[in-house]
Formats: C-alpha cells, structure tokens, sequence
C-alpha cells in the first residue's frame, strides 16, 4: 500500500520531471538488482564487500530516483542475496569513473548524459540497467519492457565485456537487440 | 544278466546342444533381463533427470525473476513429451504452478529437483517429474521380442542340427543292422561312403576286419575238423585203454563187469590165479614176471581161440577170468577146467636159458548171481585148502565170515582208537612155593558194553588186516609202563612178524630203555615160527640179550620141537606147550615127551614152565616132574592188575 501510494505521488513529479511508467519502475527495481547477482563476477565488482547499486538519475527525477530507492530497500532488506548493499544515489552531472559502483541504474536523460554514463559503467565493467530502452543505442546493457509479459533486452554488442559474465539461463530468456534495431 | 538299455548317440548329441542352447538363452534372458531392466530404467532416469536439470535454470530464473509466464511456456512444451505424466513448480513448498499430460500411461517414477536461485546455491523452489513408463515398457517390450526371436531361431537352428547329426550317423546304425548278421563264414557286402571321414575310416577297417576273421574262421575250421579227428581217435584209444589191458591186450576187468552185467543168460565164470607169481617177480625180475604174464596170455587165448562162448581177460596181477557167457553144463565145465590145468601144467616159459613153470589155483562158479565175488571166494578157499580148483558151493558162507571179519577189524580199529586194548596179567608160579614170580602179558580187547573179549576172537583178523602190529606195540607199551615200577619179570608175546620187522625192534627197544624194563622182560617167541626164521630170531634174541632181556620159547613141544636150535639160541625159558599139559595127569606119552623136555632144560639151565595148568591133579604131575614154573587157571586166571 505504501509503495503504492508513493508511487501515485510520483505521477505528481511527473509534472516536473520525465514520465516514468511506476510499473516499469518497480519491475526495474525489483529485477535489474537480481540481474545483476546473476553475473558470475560480482564479487569484483563488489566494494568494501557490499554492493553498491547506483541509481543514475537528472536533477529533476531526484524524486523518482528516491522513490526506487526506497522500493529496492523496501524488497531486499539488507541484503542482496548474500551480499550486504546500498543504493547510492549519482546525478549524471557527478557521475565520473570515481563514482562508487557496483551497477548503474540510468534513469532517463539527455543523449549526452545517457552516452557518459554507459561509458563510464563500460570502463568500470559494471552493468548498466535501463529504464528506457531507447538508451540501449547508446550502449547502455540491460532494459525490460512490459508487453505482455516482462521482456529482458540485452544489449548485445555490450555483452563480452572484460567484467561481466552472465549464467548462461539468464542469456536464454533474454532478448539480444543491436543498435540497429532499437 | 540285466539287459543295457540303448542309449542313441545322436540324441544324446543332439539333445546336450538343445540343453546347452536352452541353458544359455534362459542365462542371457535372465541376467539381461536383470540387467537390461536396470538399465532401461536408468536410461529413461537419467533421461528425466536431464530433462528437469535442463528445465530447471530457465524455471529458476523465472521464478528468481518473478517472470513465471516464461515458466509456464517452458513447462507445457515440456508436456507434450509423452513420457512426462505432469510436471509440478513449488516455490518455497507451495505449489505455484501444475501441469498434467493427457496420455494415460502409468507412472515409471517421480523426480523431485530442486530450483537454485541463478548463480547461487540457495533453493528457490521444487520441479517434480512425474515419468511415465511408456518408453521403458517399449524397450522392455522390444528386448523381450528379441530374445524370443533369437530363441527361436536359436531352437530352429537345434533342430535342424539335431537332423543334419542324425543324417551323418545314420551310416553308424546301418553299419550296426548290418553286423547283426554277421558271421565268420559269411562275408557282408558292406558299402563303402563317398566322403571321406571318420565313418567311412570305421567301414574300410570293418572290411578289413571282415576279411581277417573270414581267413581266421577258415583257418579255425581246418583246426577244428583236424582237432575233432584226433579226438576221436583219442577217445577210441583211450576207450580201448579203458577196456584193455595195457600189457596182455586182453579185456581187462572194467570189460568183465561190463560183459557180465550186460549178459542176461546163465553164465559161468572161473578165476585163475598164477601161484607164487610174486616169488617169480622177485626172483627173475619184473621184466620176466610181465613176459610170463604176457607168454601166458597168449597160451590161454590160443587154448581158447575156439571157444568162442568163453571170453578171456585178465583181471589184475597173476589173475585171469573166462566168462562163460552162456552158462555150460558142469561136466563140460569141468572138461575145460582139466583140458586147461593140463595144458598150463605142460607150458614152460624160457627166459635167457631160464626155464620156468608155473602152476594155477582155479576158483570158479556156475551161479549167475556175484560171479566174481563167489568165484574169487572158491580161489581163496581153493589156495587155503591146497587144491588146485574148488567150485562155489552155498554151504562156503564164506560171505558171511567175510562180513564178520570187516566188523571184526572195525571193532578192533576202534578199539585201538578208543585205547580199550589192555594187557590183562596171568600170574606164573613157582612150583615149589606157589608164590607168583613173574606174569604173563595178555590181551585183552574191551567191547564197548565193557565185556572182555579173548585175543582168539580177533588175533587172527587183526594179523590179516595188519592191525597186528599196532596191538603190539600198545601191548608192549603198556606192559613195560605197568611193571616199570614194579619188582617182578614180566612176559610179552613177540609174533616171528613182529621179530621181523625192524620198525618193531626199534619199537621194542625204545620202549623197554624208555621205561628201564631190560631186566625185567621176558619175550615169548612161538617156537614153529622161530624153526622158520632162524637167522632173523638168532639175532633178534642176541641183541635184546644184550638189553638184558630175557627169551622164552613159548608152545615147546607143539610141533616138530628143534632141539638143535634151542641149542642155538641163547633163551633162558622153556614154556611147555599146553596141549601136553592139560592132559599129563593121564596122558602117559605127553608125561614121556614133557619128561625128556625138562631133562634136557635142566641140562641146558633153563626154566621151564608149565601152561595150562587147569586143575589140581595136573598141578601134582607138573610139580612131579620137577617143572620149576606153573602157569594156569588153576592158579591164577588173568586179569587186569596184578
């Protein structure tokens, strides 16, 4: 109910803000951490032994970004698997290679924010979740879409990154899609 | 003997490869079918396991996403696998999501998996499988299917080997009728094979064989035939040696009985007994005896060569029979008997200038019944008698002695066995004193009832049937065992048999060291026996002298008395025959001879003793003439301790 009733305020930031979808948002919030455990290399991407899941958001969608903040810590309590994690919170105009993180979770933005951040997670070897999927062109990793049912979108020419391997059941169920075909 | 039962061959081969064929398909089918069950079972197993662990990361990343539409897809395309009978997700044990297949089959087994969260070991959830048997009884099915086959194949296979085995020993029991007819005289036309194994081997080496036996038999033929022919002549030689006698070549007394039992008429028979032949043996020599016999047997066959009623044979020894096959009247029996004595009375048989006679005793009878026992009796009678020729007469019962004299030396046999001949002691007196001085020996044999029997009872029979000097020598031993502790001279009676024997004399003087009677034994000697024997006495009565013995004349007087050789012989005693004895009281002749043979005793220093001595009156006569000793059942009767 809380979540839910946060999630109707959101729709008042939407007046200041992008449009977010909050059904894409608590599905991104609830499966894009689990995604990330799913790399076989996590453990290198963990710091001070904790996952650090960074939300990348504009000024603007502070709120939102906030708000699935509070949904991840709401759903994993403490703990992402076996791992103890904090969601940080990194505005793109901040974000650098010094940002600590163990994944990004890009939240809309312009091209040249959106391109910063993919090559900033590129050159950390973290994963970088999408909200849009529109931002998979600009070589961000992951993104889902609720169609009919919740589809995984993996950017493919991304996938072979040094530091990350995925199980090889998450790469079955998932959708691979080129530059060309967003 | 228990006949062998047939036991063929080719069933014995052919049911031990069906045996054989049977154990090994019901081995392969049992252990396969353990086996291969297992294994089929862990196929489809291994397949179900695979199926789920294949299933399972897509289902764990649904349920791990939340994204259980994926999961769904995933799982009822997995249901239309016919061997999967429902498929079941548990989250946390709750069951999120069931499918069932629509097929009917029967569950083989359930596999329980479980659901890790990706890259992680945590359980998420549960996949249970449930299997269906279709795809294992298919294979169990279609395995089965083909071991039948292969069993029948393989039983087919039995069977046509079982034929083919038979056809190729077929040959074997032809062969086998075949040789059931065979014969060693009789070749069979055994066909020899095309091909060429073993069995055709077993038919040459059979023809082979054939034509060895074929010679052999045809050799064992010529064998037998020439076998069979000297067999019979040996038989007819040896039925000849049988009825023949080997040196006369006359019919021998095997061919007498024969001849005698054969004939149903009257007959006659006579027996002819060459006397003193065996004197003539030893005289001339066997040699000249069996020429007699032989010389002698032409003779008479030449004497008889027209009678042709008589039949000539020798009987044995210095014996020859003529069977008169039909019984002749007695006066032309008769005319043969003379006409025969004559004509051996004229034969002389010259040997190396040796001219010898001999003269016959002739026993015979003209009764058909026992011809030889009654003819051979007329012979003993006619020799004891003297006579030349003594016909059977009823009156002889001389059958009946016979039989009493075999009783006689039976009871004596027994006697001796059963140790019931005893001395009995008669006392010998001195006149002048009427003390006994010495005793008499005498025999005595104990019936079995215990009654005493007299020596004139079976001394004669026991001296035919040489019994006679085992009672001596039982006389003399218990005689010598009696005295030897007693102070008195005893007598014995020594037979001039008995002196001439030298066993005997060894006997005696054995027995008299053994029990030291030398001094105390005096041996009566028969006086007409020692006239015959001087020389053989003289030196028996020299060496028991030198013992230490003592000799009596015994029955002086009796017969044509030797003075001379009483000279002769060394004897201390003079017994005088009781034939003089017993009547001298009023015989005047017998009291002149004892007169003159007590004077010369005296002359000589020898005792003399009176036998016989029955009664008183000659008791005075005997002492009358100054005989020294007495002897008689007046005084003293014989009997078993003195």
């Amino acid at each position: 109910m809380i979540r839910i009733f946060l999630f109707s305020i959101l729709f008042v930031q939407v007046l200041f803000g992008y449009n977010y979808n909050s059904l894409l948002l608590k599905a991104d919030a609830t499966i894009f951490p689990k995604i990330m455990l799913m790399d076989k290399k996590i453990k290198n991407k963990l710091i001070d032994n904790k996952i650090i899941y960074t939300i990348v958001y504009d000024q603007c969608d502070y709120e939102t970004a906030i708000h699935v903040k509070e949904y991840i810590e709401n759903t994993f309590q403490k703990y992402m698997d076996r791992y103890p994690y904090k969601v940080d919170l990194a505005e793109f105009s901040h974000l650098s290679l010094a940002t600590k993180a163990s994944a990004f979770y890009v939240l809309k933005s312009s091209t040249e924010n959106i391109k910063k951040a993919a090559n900033i997670a590129r050159q950390k070897g973290i994963i970088s979740f999408s909200y849009d999927i529109n931002n998979l062109k600009y070589d961000l990793l992951f993104s889902l879409v609720i169609e009919n049912s919740t589809i995984l979108y993996l950017n493919k020419e991304y996938l072979h990154t040094n530091n990350i391997d995925f199980v090889d059941s998450l790469l079955s169920m998932v959708r691979f899609i080129g530059k060309k075909s967003i | 003997m228990q006949k062998r039962k047939f036991e063929s061959l080719s069933f014995k081969i052919i049911s031990s490869i069906i045996l054989t064929s049977v154990v090994i398909i019901i081995g392969i089918f049992l252990s396969f079918e353990t086996i291969n069950k297992k294994a089929f079972y862990n196929v489809e197993l291994q397949k179900a396991k695979l199926i789920v662990k294949t299933i399972e990361p897509l289902v764990a990343i649904d349920i791990y996403l939340g994204m259980q539409n994926k999961m769904e897809s995933i799982v009822k395309e997995l249901i239309k696998n016919k061997d999967i009978l429902s498929v079941k997700i548990l989250k946390n044990d709750k069951l999120i999501y069931e499918v069932k297949s629509k097929n009917k089959y029967k569950s083989l087994f359930i596999i329980t998996y479980n659901i890790l969260q990706p890259n992680s070991k945590k359980k998420i959830g549960t996949i249970v499988l449930d299997y269906s048997n279709h795809n294992y009884e298919q294979l169990i099915y279609k395995y089965t299917k083909l071991l039948v086959i292969m069993l029948v194949i393989l039983f087919i296979i039995s069977a046509l080997l079982s034929i083919y085995i038979k056809n190729i020993l077929r040959p074997l029991r032809r062969i086998a009728r075949l040789l059931q007819d065979f014969s060693p005289e009789k070749k069979l036309k055994i066909k020899l094979m095309k091909e060429d194994n073993e069995i055709s081997l077993i038919l040459s080496a059979l023809n082979e064989m054939q034509e060895k036996i074929f010679d052999f038999a045809s050799k064992q033929k010529d064998i037998n035939a020439y076998l069979e022919k000297e067999v019979d002549s040996k038989t007819v030689e040896l039925r000849k040696q049988l009825f023949i006698d080997d040196l006369t070549q006359l019919p021998n007394r095997k061919k007498l009985f024969n001849a005698i039992a054969s004939s149903e008429n009257d007959r006659a028979l006579l027996i002819l007994n060459i006397d003193d032949f065996k004197e003539i043996n030893d005289f001339y020599g066997q040699s000249v005896g069996d020429y007699i016999l032989i010389e002698f047997a032409k003779e008479l066959q030449y004497f008889l060569k027209d009678e042709k009623n008589i039949m000539l044979s020798r009987l044995s020894g210095d014996e020859f029979a003529l069977f008169f096959q039909h019984k002749p009247s007695e006066k032309s029996f008769m005319r043969v008997i003379n006409s025969l004595t004559k004509e051996i009375e004229k034969m002389v048989f010259e040997y190396e200038q040796n001219e010898i006679f001999i003269r016959v005793t002739i026993g015979a009878t003209l009764d058909s019944n026992e011809m030889l026992e009654k003819a051979d009796i007329a012979l003993k009678l006619a020799k004891e008698h003297k006579k030349y020729f003594l016909l059977y007469d009823k009156k002889f019962d001389v059958k009946r002695q016979y039989k009493e004299n075999m009783e006689w030396v039976q009871k004596i046999k027994s006697a001796i066995k059963e140790d019931r001949i005893v001395p009995y002691f008669q006392p010998i007196f001195d006149a002048i004193t009427q003390k006994p001085v010495s005793y008499e020996c005498l025999i005595r044999l104990i019936d079995t009832d215990g009654s005493v029997i007299s020596p004139y009872k079976f001394l004669t029979i026991a001296q035919k049937s040489k019994l006679y000097p085992q009672l001596t020598q039982i006389m003399l031993e218990k005689s010598c065992q009696y005295f030897q502790d007693r102070d008195t001279t005893f007598s014995v009676n020594l037979s001039i048999n008995d002196i001439l024997d030298v066993d005997m004399v060894t006997y005696i003087q054995k027995c008299i060291k053994k029990h030291n009677v030398s001094n105390k034994i005096v041996f009566e000697i028969l006086e007409t026996e020692g006239i015959d024997n001087y020389v053989e006495v003289s030196s028996f009565i020299l060496s028991m002298k030198k013992l230490g013995c003592k000799i009596s004349i015994d029955d002086f007087g009796s017969g044509y008395s030797n003075f001379e050789h009483i000279l002769k012989l060394d004897i201390d005693y003079i017994k005088i025959d009781g034939s003089l004895i017993k009547n001298l009281e009023t015989d005047i002749n017998a009291q002149i001879v004892v007169e003159t043979i007590v004077d010369f005793a005296k002359k000589l220093n020898l005792i003399t003793i009176a036998e016989f001595v029955h009664n008183q009156a000659v008791f005075e006569k005997v002492k009358l003439l100054d005989i020294e000793r007495v002897q008689g059942f007046y005084l003293g009767e014989p009997n078993r301790d003195i």
